[in-house]
């Protein structure tokens, strides 16, 4: 035991007075939850500008339309002439236009079918959708009014989550998933290194038990696991104001789990390579796609057929679906048991044959 | 077993393949408690492999290895415990400083010497505190070289200890070296050099291609070889090769950059013809002199190269 300690406190002195290694294991995905925070965040409060042009001369049923979209919380509205509001828009400063054209109010007052035109830019392609289905409710809540009915069905927007999820609550699990996804890849990088260099071989000539020294490295990695989880977490938590609602322990299985799982695979690698230049190549080739293919940045639903098909076997899609499960209560691509089992079952498999066909020398 | 009251080391017919390469091919040597054994050869000779199988760092294909009486394949435990190891050009964990690394070793085995002791004996304690990726050479091989002693250990193997030392700091090696002797500990060393082998060794081993081509003290394995002496001057006046041949007492003769070399079982007639020969030729011997043949002859005429190469 004290050996596996004083090994421990050797890897942990040896990682904190290497920069490289530092920055990669805290720095790098800190930044990600900065650069993403930045990016997606505050998407809560982003409203969407439109234009409200009335050319209905203050009808009251125009007046009415306006308060209308006005009530819409997503929405700030500014009126003007068609053309102004044309002008803004091709500068980008509206997403769409609402026109409500002459005669209209009349046109309702005598229950004559008539219609509000809707001026909207296609390249905006999610804002456009949700514009046009706010205008349909809004029109259709209008048209009920006028024929003197209540609603009666409504509907009542709920999510899945306690609290709206934001982008940035999406992003920042999956910014812990990547962070224990290199950490445990690039743990292959050292192992090389010290193989290449004849530490195993010099620590193989010492009492010391093998295990001891694979622990003491599992140990050290596990550990550094924890230490992401708070900084990523705490961040998420204390910038961006993500709501964490999983409980403690559940969170530091699946941390722990997850580092493991990584681990293996940064072990399984390090008995194929024999040279650091090798492994520093490998894991990249290894960890690049896996973090592109794997969701945890933009949902996978988004990508062609075949590379749908490779994201289901990666460990990274079921580790990022656990932790916005268990954080943040994300929609789920499997069952939180599923993904349990799948990296397990990742982590098992490499771990044997890293097992069966490391090195020492 | 009878000789392991007073054998450290018993080798016998150990053999080592590595597919159809014979890394080791049939070596047999013993080394006696507080001797110390060199081990001669060119790379790629089996110094190495040989010493890894003793250090229980690889299992032998063949042969009997046995380190204090114990069978290396049966109690690699207990001889790790009781062993010292340098291995060639390992740089340890870089970033820990020279006390964190002896402290850490320490922890590895039972017996434990204290680090401040171990700083002091290879003569580090300016750098104890300086990470090992901040030594110089000759401070990292000192390191590994305490790195070895850390549980003061009965038997010491040093691979290429010196290699890439400038000759100051070999020099303080050697004398480290020695006083592992005094304290009574054996030490099986390898080495390129022929002059560290001379100093420092009781008795070598000269090994090639897997093979211990010839073993015994220095003076044994010189005079089995060489009943000559040298004797050798450098002349700017061309002797003619063949009269030179005809000296008394010369077996051998080479002429080479300017120097000769005469191989003489009669140094002192050898000598007589040569002045009588120079006077005759108005031609004077500079830096004439008298020499053993050395280990490098030996090493040269049993393997047909240099050492080095």
């Amino acid at each position: 035991m004290k050996t596996l300690i004083a090994l421990t406190i050797a890897n942990l002195k040896g990682l904190t007075r290497d920069r490289a290694a530092l920055f990669w294991t805290f720095f790098f995905p800190v930044m990600f939850v900065f650069l993403f925070g930045w990016i997606f965040g505050g998407s809560g409060d982003a409203k969407v500008a439109i234009g409200f042009v009335d050319q209905d001369n203050h009808s009251a049923a125009s007046a009415g339309l306006q308060q209308a979209f006005q009530n819409v919380s997503l929405l700030t509205v500014q009126t003007g002439s068609l053309s102004d509001e044309q002008a803004a828009m091709q500068r980008g400063d509206i997403a769409a236009i609402v026109v409500v054209p002459e005669g209209l109010g009349a046109a309702a007052g005598s229950k004559t079918p008539t219609s509000i035109e809707l001026y909207i830019d296609p390249s905006q392609g999610q804002t456009t959708q949700g514009i046009q289905q706010i205008a349909d409710k809004v029109t259709g809540a209008a048209n009920l009014e006028l024929a003197g009915a209540t609603a009666v069905i409504g509907v009542q927007d709920k999510t899945l989550q306690s609290t709206n999820i934001s982008n940035v609550a999406y992003l920042v699990p999956s910014i812990l998933a990547m962070a224990l996804m290199q950490l445990g890849i690039f743990a292959a990088i050292p192992l090389v290194q010290q193989r290449e260099k004849g530490i195993l071989k010099r620590i193989g000539a010492t009492p010391l038990a093998r295990w001891k020294l694979v622990g003491s490295n599992v140990l050290t990695r596990l550990m550094i696991s924890l230490v992401d989880a708070v900084v990523i977490l705490g961040i998420g938590l204390a910038v961006f104001h993500v709501q964490i609602v999983g409980n403690l322990i559940e969170m530091t299985a699946l941390v722990l789990l997850g580092a493991a799982t990584f681990l293996s695979i940064g072990f399984m690698l390090a008995s194929f390579l024999k040279t650091e230049e090798q492994a520093q190549g490998v894991v990249q080739v290894v960890q690049l796609p896996m973090m592109f293919l794997s969701g945890i940045f933009f949902s996978f639903d988004f990508l062609p057929g075949f590379l749908q098909t490779v994201a289901r076997f990666l460990p990274l899609t079921y580790l990022g679906d656990a932790f916005r499960q268990v954080m943040v209560n994300g929609t789920q691509v499997a069952p939180l048991g599923v993904d349990v089992a799948i990296l397990t079952g990742w982590l098992v498999v490499c771990l044997g044959i890293a097992a069966r066909s490391f090195r020492w020398e | 077993m009878t000789q392991s009251h007073e054998s450290v080391i018993r080798v016998s017919d150990l053999k080592k393949f590595y597919g159809d390469v014979k890394a080791v091919d049939g070596v047999t040597f013993e080394v006696a408690r507080g001797e110390v054994f060199g081990m001669l050869g060119p790379n790629g000779a089996g110094k190495t492999t040989t010493i890894e199988v003793l250090e229980g760092l690889r299992s032998p294909d063949s042969g009997i290895v046995e380190v204090f009486g114990l069978d290396v394949c049966k109690h690699p435990e207990s001889i790790k415990q009781r062993i010292g190891v340098q291995l060639q050009s390992v740089s340890l964990y870089p970033r820990l400083t020279v006390t964190e690394l002896l402290d850490l070793f320490g922890t590895f085995f039972k017996n434990r010497v204290p680090t401040k002791q171990l700083i002091d004996a290879v003569d580090l304690g300016e750098r104890a505190n300086a990470r090992s990726m901040d030594l110089s050479g000759g401070q990292q091989q000192r390191l590994s070289i305490a790195l070895a002693l850390v549980n003061d250990p009965d038997l010491v193997f040093l691979d290429e200890p010196t290699t890439g030392l400038d000759p100051q700091a070999r020099r303080s090696l050697w004398d480290l070296v020695k006083g592992l002797q005094e304290k009574g500990k054996s030490v099986v060393l390898t080495t390129h050099y022929m002059e560290e082998a001379t100093e420092l060794c009781d008795r070598v081993a000269i090994m090639d291609h897997g093979h211990i081509l010839e073993m015994g003290t220095v003076p044994e394995l010189i005079g089995r070889r060489f009943k000559e002496r040298a004797v050798f001057f450098d002349s700017t006046v061309k002797f003619p090769a063949e009269r030179l041949g005809k000296l008394g007492g010369v077996t051998r003769a080479t002429q080479e950059d300017g120097q000769t070399v005469l191989y003489s079982k009669d140094v002192a007639a050898t000598i007589g013809g040569l002045l009588a020969m120079a006077d005759e030729l108005s031609a004077e011997p500079h830096n004439l002199g008298i020499r053993q043949a050395t280990l490098e002859d030996v090493f040269l005429d049993l393997t047909g190269r240099a050492l080095r190469d």
